[in-house]
């Protein structure tokens, strides 16, 4: 199957990625031959064969509880915020034009 | 220097940590400028990590084995207090808040942290050439790749950079430098060393292990790192690891795949892996021509489980907690310009591959048939198993190739990878062991292994490696 342009730009807004023009061809170029590869599995029968699991047992299952950091872990975490104010992470708004 | 002479030396009192930590950061002060394989030197803490343990083994206290002894991470494990980037320009200036686990087990055996080494971007890629800041050279032939991703750690332990390195494997990037640059490289089971503090790439597949200069190198630093880990919850008690150096293989069946020494590899490659199968002849081992389907359909198989759990994983690199951030801009475009301006090309191919074969309509063709092959592929190995003890194929079709060669060909990059990626997907340890040159390059002969019986694969190949 061929990707086409438009494909391509839906592809890179569902996963959260501006591309360049460039790039944008490079992408369509590429992605292609390596699709045409992989599609060797639709030729591969798998009737009555399940999916291979990736967790075997109750092993993967634990209780969710927060452990508490160290003050020394908390402040290197809150170093490395790319933006910060008096300690929390400050992030950009999810609206563009937020109620006033 | 090996591990296990640096051990005995330093055990002898013959040589101190603080020596042979110096004497590795001046090796890498001359040699390291055209090799690049350290990306950051820790030499302050290097040396206080050696006389520390020199201070021990004075009062009478020695930790481990490896006590001591000078070791390079790849830079996609977390050792708190040190930057780690895993090759990326997005997570440049991150510094670890924590230790993965291996980190921890090796500081609580003693060992000596030299620096982190170079790699493919979030270890995607085969010859280090995707790394963010800059190509690692083989020191073999200065003109070629190291392999990759784990190529800085392949590059450090062949020019005597260090004495041995970690790696990460998900489809062969310990194996195929290992093999590139004629070192050892173990991708160990998975579930038997902790991926805690890892930079995840495909978590399923994703696996740490040791590269070294001998087998019994890789068993000693395996046996360090392994263990089961409440952090990782796909790690495994498994039985005890009984590693036995061998001189002969009486008794030993090994399987030879038709399908991996028919076409594909380089005549320099089938006469030093032909040769390879002589020798363990000589040992003693009875050869067995094995049937083992599926091979190209596994490198599809993980082309295609690969790039989907890339796009998970990847996906927490948008610019809000860590690392770059593109500033001054509404939430979608910060996420999209962060990716633009932090992640590389290949990472963000491979993110959209992911994100294609996840979406609706195509899951089924896609990720679901994968993970159906992907029960055949450990089937068809559980099969083999039951007639052999250990399978034997090159690690690579052709040895290390010039930098540049392969880069703008995507394919045939991956291609590489073709008679890694089964072990990955089949969830089985392999380990590459150098075996002879063609033209001046190393060629590496894999070994593979029945799941959980790591031990067993090293003892054999240490066979092959005493012969060599």
């Amino acid at each position: 199957m061929a990707l086409n342009r438009t494909d391509i730009i839906r592809l890179a807004e569902l996963s959260r990625l501006a591309l360049t023009e460039d790039e944008m061809s490079r992408m369509e170029q590429t992605i292609d031959p390596i699709l045409n590869y992989v599609g060797r599995l639709g030729e591969v029968n798998t009737d009555g064969i399940p999916e291979t699991e990736s967790f075997e047992d109750a092993r993967a299952l634990r209780v969710d509880e927060a452990i508490p950091a160290s003050q020394s872990t908390h402040d290197e975490i809150v170093a490395n915020f790319p933006d910060k104010k008096d300690g929390l992470l400050r992030a950009p708004a999810v609206f563009d034009h937020p109620k006033s | 220097m090996t591990m296990k002479q640096a051990s005995e030396a330093l055990a002898n009192k013959t040589v101190t940590s603080v020596e042979l930590t110096q004497s590795y950061l001046q090796r890498i002060k001359e040699k390291d400028v055209e090799i690049h394989a350290y990306l950051e030197v820790f030499e302050s803490h290097a040396l206080e990590q050696a006389k520390a343990s020199d201070e021990r083994r004075a009062g009478g206290e020695v930790l481990s084995e490896i006590d001591g002894i000078p070791l390079a991470i790849k830079d996609n494990m977390l050792i708190e207090g040190e930057h780690a980037t895993g090759g990326s320009k997005i997570l440049e200036g991150y510094v670890a808040p924590y230790d993965a686990t291996v980190i921890q087990k090796l500081k609580a055996a003693g060992a000596v942290f030299l620096g982190r080494v170079n790699m493919d971007e979030f270890a995607m890629g085969s010859s280090t050439e995707r790394s963010a800041y800059g190509i690692t050279r083989n020191p073999v032939d200065l003109e070629r790749v190291p392999g990759g991703s784990s190529g800085g750690s392949s590059a450090a332990v062949a020019g005597d950079l260090c004495v041995a390195a970690l790696g990460s494997d998900t489809g062969g990037s310990i194996r195929q430098p290992a093999a590139f640059t004629g070192i050892v490289g173990l991708k160990p089971s998975y579930g038997t060393v902790s991926r805690y503090g890892l930079m995840a790439m495909a978590s399923s597949l994703d696996q740490i292990g040791p590269m070294t200069k001998t087998v019994e190198d890789a068993a000693m630093l395996y046996q360090v790192i392994r263990g089961e880990d409440a952090h990782d919850q796909t790690t495994v008690n498994t039985p005890a690891f009984r590693f036995e150096k061998r001189t002969d293989l009486k008794g030993v069946r090994i399987g030879i795949p038709k399908q991996a020494w028919g076409e594909g590899m380089t005549p320099g490659v089938r006469q030093e892996c032909g040769a390879a199968l002589e020798k363990l002849k000589e040992l003693g081992a009875e050869m067995v021509e094995i049937d083992l389907p599926y091979m190209d359909e596994a490198l599809a198989v993980y082309y295609v489980l690969m790039p989907c759990e890339v796009s998970a994983n990847i996906s927490r690199f948008d610019g809000i907690r860590y690392g770059l951030r593109a500033p001054g801009l509404p939430l979608l475009e910060t996420y999209g310009q962060s990716r633009l301006q932090g992640l590389g090309e290949e990472v963000r191919r491979r993110v959209m591959l992911g994100t294609y074969a996840l979406s609706r309509g195509y899951y089924d063709a896609y990720y679901r048939k994968a993970r159906k092959v992907q029960t055949l592929i450990r089937r068809a190995y559980t099969a083999a198993f039951e007639g052999v003890d250990v399978i034997v194929t090159p690690t690579t079709p052709s040895p290390a190739f010039k930098i540049g060669e392969k880069i703008h060909d995507p394919l045939a990059m991956y291609l590489e990878d073709i008679y890694t990626v089964g072990v990955n997907v089949a969830g089985i340890p392999a380990v590459s062991v150098p075996c002879g040159k063609t033209d001046g390059l190393p060629v590496g002969l894999q070994f593979i292994g029945a799941q959980f019986k790591d031990d067993q694969l090293l003892s054999i190949a240490s066979a092959f490696e005493s012969a060599s």
